[in-house]
């Protein structure tokens, strides 16, 4: 499925939350990483991505994560929500599910 | 039956190998977890050879895969200059990404989610070989 990404802040703008569908790889990646470009110009606590809808994630994905560390910095918290099973295990393999959050939806 | 595709070498080829690999999985009855990690492993090297062997101009990435007994094979074989990813060690850039600075995890997951992952050169071309045990 083709790639899609819908960013959202809070009413406080302290949260910003980027829904991903489809497959993120290297076509699709510079779309979210640009994303997150513009959304860290803003001061945030907490980066949100809802990863229910996303199918796969290569490498390229993954270094969207690090990029959003990087961009945001270390005291804005990245949290992950609702990652698909081989999505997960593809994050928990490379050890980055230790600098982001893992939640499933009910915990929202 | 030994399955072929040959796509050109730019980062727009993942639908094409995406269903590569779907088909040969189908066919090879592998589960949903092995196709994604194939899948996966494929992509990965792929993108390799475009960004770094071929260095972002084009070229034949070629494909060829098939099932043989309790096995599904799979060959990438590209023309760029020799590369064997089984000498690349991922540990450190990997303990680098951690802290948020560039590196390649491309290659650790590719050789990490296949069963059985080979290099050869041969005729001037790069072969990497990927396997899967049937289920």
């Amino acid at each position: 499925m083709k790639f899609q990404a819908k960013i959202q802040a809070d009413d406080d703008a302290r949260t910003v939350t980027i829904r991903l569908t489809g497959e993120l790889d290297s076509g699709s990646a510079p779309t979210l990483n640009e994303m997150i470009g513009q959304a860290a110009q803003h001061p945030v606590d907490r980066l949100v991505l809802l990863m229910d809808r996303l199918d796969y994630l290569s490498s390229a994905g993954l270094r969207c994560l690090v990029f959003a560390h990087q961009k945001f910095g270390p005291g804005v918290e990245i949290v992950l929500v609702g990652t698909k099973r081989e999505v997960a295990e593809t994050i928990q393999l490379t050890g980055l599910d230790r600098s982001v959050t893992m939640q499933d939806p009910a915990d929202v | 039956m030994v399955e072929r595709l040959t796509v050109r070498a730019t980062t727009a080829a993942g639908s094409e190998v995406a269903g590569f690999v779907q088909a040969l999985s189908e066919q090879g009855g592998l589960t949903e977890r092995q196709s994604y990690r194939l899948r996966l492993a494929v992509d990965e090297i792929v993108t390799n050879i475009v960004l770094h062997g071929y260095r972002g101009q084009p070229g034949p990435v070629r494909l060829e895969g098939g099932t043989e007994g309790d096995r599904v094979w799979l060959r990438i074989v590209d023309d760029a200059p020799a590369f064997d990813p089984t000498t690349h060690d991922p540990r450190p850039r990997l303990a680098a990404q951690a802290d948020g600075r560039e590196g390649g995890f491309g290659l650790f997951l590719a050789m990490s989610g296949v069963d059985d992952f080979s290099y050869d050169r041969t005729d001037g071309h790069n072969r990497n070989t990927l396997v899967m045990r049937r289920p």
